[in-house]
């Protein structure tokens, strides 16, 4: 699993706002955009590309992007 | 049908005349309705299409709910409306700013539970403005897309597609229900 790919595809949710500074330490959900469907489509994208099922508890204690990314590592590792 | 119904740790009822200030809050919100055909800001307008929405819920032709919080603060609304025979559409589906990310989740889920199981209905026809895209892309993971025009794109949902979505919501959700 490549972070900079995840990051790419985690920024790929958002199609209001600017995504270009997006990094590991990105708190995705202090912006305008981040709603109940940003969550899903994240949530989504993750089911479609690493056929792991994120949780709302997942999404609720995770503040960075590279936070989401370890949960997702750790399940297809396990 | 027996409301308020409580499910996934939110209040569902019916809209009533007294939900005008709320409602037109929501859909006079420039963002949050946007994808909505336009409003007047006019509370008594909004008063009396409640009014008149009332006698098609009698009819059982349409329903138009509101959830709240537990503590009776309302959240958002979402209708179920051009319902015959076993066919009907969604729509209408606003959520106040700053609620929890998983309210959206939980009312969609609430949506097909109403009309599936309580209603026993079996095709959802709806459509999404085409510039909506992350709806878009959310219906399309579920949904068939059966048409589109310049400006929406039109679907259908089975029940079969109805049973895959609300398995995946469900998982999303499962610690608080």
């Amino acid at each position: 699993m490549d972070i900079e790919k995840f990051i790419v595809e985690f920024a790929d949710q958002y199609d209001e706002i600017e995504t270009d500074g997006f990094g590991p330490d990105t708190k995705f959900k202090e912006n305008e955009e981040w709603s109940s469907m940003t969550a899903l489509s994240v949530i989504a994208m993750v089911d479609d590309s690493y056929s792991v099922r994120l949780t709302g508890d997942d999404v609720r204690k995770s503040s960075t992007i590279q936070e989401v990314y370890d949960i997702v590592a750790s399940r297809i590792n396990s | 049908m027996q409301f308020p119904l409580h499910k996934y740790g939110l209040v569902f009822r019916l809209v009533e005349e007294s939900d005008a200030a709320f409602i037109l809050s929501l859909r006079t919100d420039e963002g949050r309705a946007k994808h909505l055909s336009a409003t007047d800001n006019n509370l008594q307008k909004q008063i009396d299409w409640i009014r008149n929405y009332k006698e098609r819920e009698k009819a059982g032709i349409d329903y138009y709910v509101l959830f709240e919080d537990d503590k009776q603060q309302p959240l958002g609304v979402f209708r179920l409306y051009d319902i015959k025979d076993k066919s009907f559409t969604s729509g209408s589906w606003l959520i106040k700013p700053g609620c929890n990310e998983f309210v959206g989740l939980k009312s969609d889920l609430f949506i097909g539970f109403l009309a599936h199981e309580m209603l026993h209905l079996d095709d959802c026809f709806f459509d999404v403005r085409k510039n909506n895209k992350k709806v878009l892309r959310y219906h399309k993971r579920f949904a068939k897309l059966i048409g589109e025009d310049e400006l929406n794109v039109y679907f259908v949902m089975d029940r079969a597609a109805y049973e895959q979505k609300s398995k995946f919501l469900t998982s999303i959700i499962q610690s608080d229900i």
